[in-house]
């Protein structure tokens, strides 16, 4: 069995400006990636991370960022990763930082991980609640996105937002 | 009679030493050892980064007529430095090329070539 093994890392990005969310695009994310591995590991890093690099799955509500990389070059891609201070897009730059989740060999496992992941988020972000009615708005939220007998069965579970 | 022993050992030597000779082909200003170190620290941070620049790299004794030094680097990191001599191409906006003469895990085997023996 001869295939190119990829790997799938999971983050999310992490900023205190409420602005960044609309710089998170992909393209502005995958320049922003690619240049810290540059700066990080050099010509040669980075000529090895970009061989199969692309930004596979974006959720600027959540954060939630899934790059692919070769598995030979994944430990440069996630060793970069912190060096990401900013994300510039429109002539605005605002910083933030990428926190690591999951690293998987498959989309499939990292989808099922964001759902476990995302079910326990929204739990914590119960419990953190301040006021009654951010705590009403969470959990009609959680009840709507069980699984339901309609035809819409279980596609949005791994999408749902979680306000802040 | 004793038994035969062989001992092999892999991580042999924690250190490797490269004899290396700089070659300026015009005839300018030649650099210092300071500005030799930072030569090579520059060539790494181009090719390897930030990781390649803080790799531990020596230069031992360097003789500014000739331009030829030796290099100490840990053993985990020679292919780097090696590749990265190797791909530098300017210094101070003039050609200059990195031969490699020896290299060694003993410093000892620098201290005498056999392609200099006279036979």
């Amino acid at each position: 069995m001869v295939r190119f093994k990829n790997r799938y890392v999971l983050c999310e990005v992490v900023s205190e400006d409420p602005r960044c969310r609309q710089c998170i695009e992909e393209r502005a994310l995958g320049l922003a990636v690619r240049d810290a591995i540059a700066r990080v590991h050099g010509d040669y890093g980075l000529a090895c991370c970009s061989v199969s690099f692309t930004v596979k799955y974006l959720n600027a509500y959540t954060g939630t960022v899934l790059l692919r990389c070769r598995k030979d070059s994944y430990r440069l891609l996630c060793s970069a990763l912190p060096f990401v201070r900013h994300l510039e897009s429109r002539a605005q730059r605002y910083p933030c930082f990428l926190n690591t989740l999951h690293v998987g060999g498959t989309i499939r496992t990292c989808q099922k991980f964001l759902i476990q992941y995302n079910r326990t988020q929204l739990l914590r972000l119960l419990q953190n609640c301040t006021n009654e009615e951010e705590r009403q708005c969470i959990q009609k939220s959680l009840l709507s996105c069980s699984l339901t007998e309609e035809q819409s069965q279980s596609g949005d579970e791994e999408e749902d937002d979680g306000t802040e | 009679a004793a038994a035969f022993e062989r001992r092999v050992l892999r991580r042999a030597a924690e250190h490797h030493y490269l004899r290396v000779r700089l070659e300026l082909p015009d005839g300018g200003a030649r650099p210092n050892a300071a500005q030799f170190k930072q030569l090579v620290v520059t060539a790494l941070r181009e090719l390897h980064g930030e990781v390649g620049a803080a790799l531990p790299v020596d230069v031992l004794t360097y003789e500014e007529k000739t331009l030829s030094a030796i290099l100490r680097v840990v053993s985990s990191g020679l292919v780097k430095l090696w590749s990265a001599l190797t791909l530098l191409g300017f210094y101070q906006n003039r050609r200059c090329a990195f031969r490699v003469l020896q290299t060694s895990p003993f410093l000892l085997a620098l201290s005498g070539s056999s392609r200099e023996l006279v036979l």
